[in-house]
C-alpha cells in the first residue's frame, strides 16, 4: 500500500444492522415473571432466578443474612447434601451459583442445552428447598469471619469500605461488608425464616437465555414453581444518602503501600435517573476508559499511574460517581491536582463535537459485542428487567445515546460531578500521603486498615499543619533601585522542604534548603553573578498562587519588596 | 454422553503473505462484530540475561505510535470506532487484540499494519513506558499480598534462565535498556515472518484477504530471529524457599511440578489430573481441604502451558491456627491416591462434560476463537487443531491420567514455596 494511503484512517465498511429480539414473557399464577429468550446458535442454556431483595434488605443489626442466605443455598438442601449437589451439579459439567447485591439475589444456572431440564430442577432444589444445614452454616460462619479479615490486606476494599460510607450515610448501601459480630451470631433458623419470607415468587423474575423450546420449557417451570406459594412484599423505607456540602479527606494509613489509591466520590444517580443516558456520555468523555481524559492525562501523559478511571455506580435507589487510580506514592498530590483538574473542566467548558462523537460511537460500538455470549447477552437482559427499564429498552439503547446533547452533558456533569463537595479517600501510607495533600481539605480523618479512627496527633506534625503549595514557576517584580527587575523563581516542594532555582537577568541560583511552614515559605538560593557568589534571602508569605515579601542581598543595604503570581 | 456430542468445526481457511506473515481466517456471521488477533512469537523466553522484562516493555511500546498513529492513538481509533482491544505477554508470546463492529475491520487492520511496519521507538516513548512498567510492577506485584510468588516459584522450578526468569523483569533491566536495543528487539521479533494474524467473525473471506494484502503485503520480512533452546532437566531448581511477605495476612504455601510440554500426551492427562484435584466444589482437594479439614480458607490450582517444560500448581491460603505441614500432607495423600488408583468413573464423566461446556463456552466470542486460533497457529502451525483439540483430551484414559500422577506429581522432585506474613498488622 503506497505511504499516502497508509496516512489516514480507513473510512470502515457498510455497517451491518444488529438487532436483538424481544423475548417472550408471561408470569406465573403464583406471580413469578418469566422471560424466555430463544437462541439456538450453540448448545447452551443460561437461567437466572432473581429476587427483588438484595443486602440492602438486611434487617437491623442483621448485616450478612441476605448473602449468608444466598451463599449457603447449594449447602444442603431436602434432599441432598451439599457435596451431592456440588457433585450432580459439576458431573453435568454445568454451574449454579447464588449471590447477593445490594438490591438483588440472584441465582444464576448454565449448562449444555442437553442437560436443561437436569440443572434446572437442580436450581428449583436449591431456591426451594434449602436447609441450611447446622455443620454447614457453621464452617461457613467461620469461613466468612477470615475472609472479612483477609479482605482488609486488599487497597480497593478498604477505599470502596470507605467510600460508601462517606457518600451514603445512613442508607444501607454504606455497608459494603457484614460486621463480623452479625456473621458470628447468624442463626440457622434465622436463615430459615429469612428464607421463607423473603424468596417469594411474586418478588422474583425467571430469566432463560439459549436453546431452549419455549413450550417445553413453560412446562417444566410450572412442574418446578407451579406449587411455590406467593406472599407478601415488605416496601422498605430507607434514610436518604446525606447532603455533603464540603470537601473532605479519608486517610486509611496501609503501612508499607508502594502506592496511593485515591478515590474521589460523590452522590451520582439511581439507574433510572432521567440523566442516566447524559451521564454515561459524560462518564465516557472524562474517565470511562483508556481513550477517556484522565487516563490520557494521568497516564499517557504523566505516567503517574498503570491506569486512571472514572465509575458511575447506578443501583436501584442511589448511586456514585468516583473517579479512581492507584499512583505512586510520592506524586499523591500531583495526581488529585490532575483529577480535580479534569473534574473541574468537564463542568466548565462544552464537549466538543469531536470527542462528543467519539464517546457515543465506543457506546454504540461495544453494544454488540456485549451481547455476543449468551451469558453478555443474558447480562443484559437481565438488568433490563431487574431495574424495570423501559420494554424497548434494548432495542433503543444505541438511539438514546446518540441522542444526547453536548449541552445535557455540560447540564449532567454541573448537576452530578461536585469536586467541591467530594469525599477523597486514600489508602497508603499516611505519613507520606498527609504532605502532599494540603490545601485539597479543611476536613482530614485517618483510619486504620481495621476501620478505627486515628489521633492525628500520632502522624508527624509538620505534615499535617495546613501547609501551602508552592511548587511551579512563579514570576516575581522586584523593585530595586527604582527600577523594576523580573525575577523567576522554579519551586518543586516536596513536603515542606522545597527546591528549586532562582533566574534573573544577571545571573541563576540553586535553591537548596527552602522550607514551606503554613503560608511561609523561606529560602536561601546560592547564585552565580557576573562571576560572584552571592547570597538571597527569601521571605515570602504566599496566598494560593500569589505571594509577596522581601529579598535579602547583599548588593542592598535593606531588603528588598517583592510580589508575585504563579505562572505554570 | 460426551463421545456422541457432535459440535460442527469452525471454518478455518489459512495461507501465508509472500513476506511470511501467516493468516488464519474464521468467518462466522451470527454477530456482526470482528476480532483480529496478532500474535508474535516473542515472549519472555526470548530474553537474554541482564535483558529481562524486554517482551513486556515491548508491549507497552507498540501503543506508543506508529508513522501514521499517533502517540496512545491505538486505543483512541479503536474505541472510537466503537471496539475495545488489549495487549499481553507471557513466557511464549506478545498477543495484540480488538473486537469491532464488523464494518471496521479496516481500521484493525490499518492500526495493526502500521506499527508491524513503522513503530515509533524514540527515547521519550521509551522513558515514558519504563515509568508505566514500573508502575504496573507495583500495581500487580509489589503492592499485592502475595503478588510475587508465581514469579518466586517459576525461579525454584526451572534451572534453565530461559524458563525461569519473570515476564514483568526486573526494573534495573529496563532502565539499561536503550532506544537501539529496543529497535533492535523490534526488527528481529516484530517481524510478518514472526507472526501470526486471525480474522474471527463477520466478515466476507474475500474482502477480508485483500484488505490484508493490501495493509500487511509490503511489510519486510527479516532474517530468523536467533533459536532457543528451553531443555531443562527433570529435576527442579530449588526443593523449598521461605518468603517473607510484607503485605499478607496470613501465611500461604505453593506447590510447583515440572511437568511436559503443552500438547504432550502427559500434559494432557495432568490437566486432567488438575480438573479432578482442585476444580470445583466437588473436586477432591475442596472436598478434602475446605470441607473435611476445614483448614483452608483458600484452595487454588492451575497449570501453565508451555511450548517447553510446562507446569502446575497447589496453592492454598490456611486458616491462621492451622499446621501447614498437615495440609500439604493431606494434598499429597490425595496425588497418591490419584496416582494409586486412578480417577474414578464418575470423575471422568464429569470431567468429559466440563471439557465439552469449555469449548462450546469459548465458541460464543469471536476474541476466544481468535485467540485458540491464533495460538495453534504459532506454536503448533496447525490452527485446525481448534477443531479436534476436543477430542484429543476426550480420549485421555483414566490409566493415563493414573500413570502421568505417578510420574510427575510426586513429593520429591517438587518446589513448595513458604509465605511467611511479616507485615506490621
Amino acid at each position: 500500500m503506497s505511504p499516502e494511503l497508509r496516512k489516514s484512517p480507513p473510512e470502515p465498511l457498510a455497517p451491518t444492522l444488529f438487532d436483538i429480539a424481544r423475548p417472550f414473557e408471561t408470569t406465573l399464577d403464583n406471580g413469578l415473571r418469566v422471560v424466555i429468550f430463544e437462541d439456538g446458535r450453540l448448545p447452551l442454556v443460561s437461567f437466572r432466578l432473581a429476587f427483588y431483595h438484595g443486602d440492602a434488605n438486611d434487617p437491623e443489626g442483621k448485616t450478612g443474612l441476605t448473602s449468608a442466605m444466598a451463599s449457603m443455598l447449594s449447602e444442603g438442601t431436602r434432599d441432598y447434601t451439599s457435596l451431592q449437589l456440588a457433585e450432580k451439579i459439576e458431573r453435568l459439567g454445568a454451574g449454579v451459583s447464588a449471590r447477593a447485591s445490594d438490591d438483588f439475589t440472584i441465582l444464576a444456572a448454565s449448562s449444555l442445552s442437553l442437560y436443561a431440564s437436569e440443572i434446572l430442577g437442580l436450581l428449583a432444589e436449591v431456591v426451594l428447598r434449602p436447609t441450611f444445614p447446622e455443620t454447614e452454616l457453621d464452617l461457613y460462619r467461620r469461613n466468612t469471619i477470615e475472609h472479612l479479615k483477609f479482605q482488609r490486606s486488599q487497597p480497593p476494599f478498604l477505599a470502596g469500605e470507605q467510600a460508601a460510607r462517606l457518600i451514603y450515610g445512613e442508607h444501607p448501601y454504606a455497608t459494603v461488608t457484614p460486621s463480623a459480630a452479625d456473621v458470628e451470631t447468624l442463626k440457622r433458623d434465622e436463615l430459615l425464616r429469612f428464607h421463607a419470607e423473603t424468596f417469594l415468587p411474586n418478588n422474583a423474575i425467571f430469566i432463560a437465555v439459549g436453546a431452549v423450546d419455549r413450550d417445553e420449557l413453560l412446562t417444566e417451570l410450572e412442574a418446578a414453581f407451579g406449587g411455590w406459594e406467593k406472599g407478601l412484599v415488605p416496601t422498605p423505607g430507607f434514610p436518604d444518602p446525606p447532603k455533603r456540602d464540603v470537601r473532605s479527606i479519608t486517610i486509611v494509613d496501609r503501612a508499607g503501600s508502594a502506592q496511593s489509591n485515591i478515590v474521589i466520590a460523590g452522590l451520582g444517580v439511581k439507574r433510572n435517573d432521567p440523566d442516566y443516558f447524559p451521564l454515561l456520555v459524560m462518564n465516557q468523555v472524562l474517565g470511562a476508559g483508556a481513550s477517556s481524559r484522565v487516563f490520557m492525562n494521568l497516564r499517557e501523559e504523566k505516567g503517574y499511574t498503570y491506569g486512571a478511571y472514572t465509575r458511575l455506580e447506578t443501583k436501584m435507589l442511589a448511586g456514585s460517581f468516583e473517579a479512581t487510580a492507584e499512583v505512586r506514592s510520592a506524586v499523591t498530590g500531583d495526581s488529585l491536582k490532575e483529577f480535580f483538574y479534569e473534574l473541574d473542566r468537564i463542568r466548565v467548558d462544552i464537549v466538543d463535537n469531536q470527542e462528543m462523537a467519539d464517546a457515543k460511537n465506543f457506546l454504540t460500538g461495544v453494544f454488540p459485542i456485549r451481547a455476543e455470549t449468551q451469558e453478555g447477552l443474558t447480562n443484559l437482559i437481565v438488568n433490563q428487567h431487574l431495574y424495570g427499564l423501559p420494554e424497548d429498552y434494548l432495542q433503543t439503547y444505541r438511539d438514546k445515546i446518540n441522542a444526547v446533547t453536548a449541552n445535557e452533558v455540560l447540564r449532567a456533569a454541573q448537576k452530578h460531578v461536585r469536586p467541591d463537595e467530594a469525599a477523597i479517600i486514600i489508602v497508603g501510607d499516611a505519613e507520606e500521603i498527609l504532605s502532599q495533600v494540603n490545601g485539597y481539605a479543611d476536613d482530614i480523618e485517618i483510619f486504620d486498615t481495621e476501620g478505627n479512627r486515628q489521633a492525628m496527633e500520632k502522624y508527624s506534625k509538620s505534615s499535617v499543619e495546613s501547609d501551602a503549595q508552592v511548587s511551579g514557576k512563579w514570576e516575581l517584580k522586584i523593585n530595586f533601585q527604582g527600577q523594576q527587575l523580573p525575577v523567576t523563581l522554579e519551586l518543586l516542594q516536596t513536603g515542606a522542604d522545597v527546591t528549586g532555582k532562582l533566574n534573573t537577568m544577571l545571573g541563576d541560583g540553586e535553591i537548596a534548603d527552602g522550607r514551606i511552614s503554613g503560608n511561609k515559605l523561606t529560602a536561601t538560593a546560592n547564585a552565580q553573578m557576573q562571576g560572584k557568589g552571592m547570597e538571597f534571602i527569601i521571605d515570602g508569605k504566599v496566598d494560593g498562587d500569589s505571594i509577596s515579601g522581601t529579598i535579602t542581598a547583599p548588593i542592598a543595604a535593606d531588603a528588598i519588596a517583592f510580589s508575585g503570581q504563579r505562572n505554570g | 454422553m460426551a463421545e456422541t456430542f457432535n459440535l460442527p468445526p469452525l471454518e478455518i481457511e489459512q495461507y501465508t503473505l509472500e513476506n511470511g506473515l501467516r493468516v488464519v481466517l474464521n468467518p462466522d456471521n451470527a454477530i456482526p462484530v470482528v476480532s483480529v488477533a496478532v500474535y508474535y512469537d516473542v515472549g519472555s523466553r526470548n530474553e537474554r540475561e541482564g535483558r529481562t522484562g524486554f517482551a513486556h516493555l515491548f508491549e507497552h511500546m507498540m501503543f506508543q505510535g506508529s508513522a501514521n498513529v499517533p502517540k496512545a492513538g491505538h486505543f483512541q481509533h479503536i474505541m472510537k470506532a466503537g471496539g475495545t482491544m488489549n495487549g499481553t505477554t507471557s513466557s511464549e508470546r506478545t498477543n495484540y487484540y480488538e473486537t469491532l463492529p464488523a464494518g471496521q475491520l479496516p481500521m484493525a487492520l490499518w492500526l495493526e499494519s502500521d506499527r508491524m511496519l513503522s513503530l515509533a521507538v524514540t527515547q521519550e516513548n521509551l522513558d515514558n513506558q519504563r515509568e508505566a512498567v514500573k508502575e504496573e510492577k507495583r500495581l500487580r506485584y509489589d503492592n499485592q499480598p502475595y503478588g510475587q510468588i508465581f514469579d518466586l516459584i517459576n525461579e525454584m522450578i526451572y534451572q534453565n534462565f530461559t524458563n525461569s526468569h519473570s515476564t514483568i523483569g526486573s526494573m534495573e533491566h529496563l532502565d539499561d535498556a536503550t532506544v537501539g536495543d529496543v529497535q533492535d528487539f523490534f526488527r528481529v521479533y516484530y517481524a510478518p515472518n514472526n507472526a501470526v494474524i486471525v480474522l474471527s467473525g463477520a466478515f466476507e473471506s474475500r474482502v477480508a484477504r485483500e484488505l490484508i494484502e493490501t495493509y500487511f503485503g509490503d511489510i519486510p520480512s527479516q532474517p530468523p530471529p536467533p533459536g532457543l533452546n528451553v531443555d531443562e532437566p527433570k529435576e527442579v531448581a530449588a526443593n523449598y524457599r521461605e518468603w517473607e511477605d510484607k503485605l499478607a495476612p496470613f501465611p500461604a504455601f505453593l506447590i510447583g511440578w515440572k511437568i511436559p510440554a503443552r500438547r504432550s500426551p502427559e500434559f494432557y492427562a495432568l490437566y486432567l489430573a488438575g480438573k479432578i484435584l482442585y476444580d470445583g466444589e466437588s473436586s477432591r482437594l475442596y472436598q478434602k481441604l475446605v470441607k473435611g479439614e476445614e483448614s483452608v480458607i483458600q484452595l487454588f490450582g492451575f497449570t501453565d502451558e508451555r511450548r517447553g517444560p510446562s507446569s502446575i500448581f497447589v496453592g492454598a491460603i490456611p486458616k491462621p491456627d492451622k499446621d501447614l505441614s498437615q495440609i500439604r500432607e493431606t494434598i499429597m495423600k490425595e496425588i497418591a491416591d490419584l496416582a494409586a488408583h486412578g480417577p474414578t468413573s464418575e470423575e471422568m464423566e464429569k470431567i468429559e462434560n466440563q471439557l465439552v461446556n469449555d469449548v462450546v463456552r469459548m465458541r460464543q466470542s469471536s476474541m476466544s476463537r481468535a485467540q485458540q486460533i491464533a495460538e495453534f497457529a504459532l506454536y503448533d502451525g496447525d490452527p485446525t487443531l481448534v477443531n479436534t483439540e476436543l477430542d484429543t483430551l476426550l480420549a485421555v484414559t483414566a490409566d493415563q491420567v493414573r500413570n502421568a500422577v505417578g510420574a510427575y506429581l510426586n513429593t520429591d522432585n517438587r518446589a513448595l514455596l513458604d509465605v511467611i506474613p511479616v507485615g506490621k498488622g
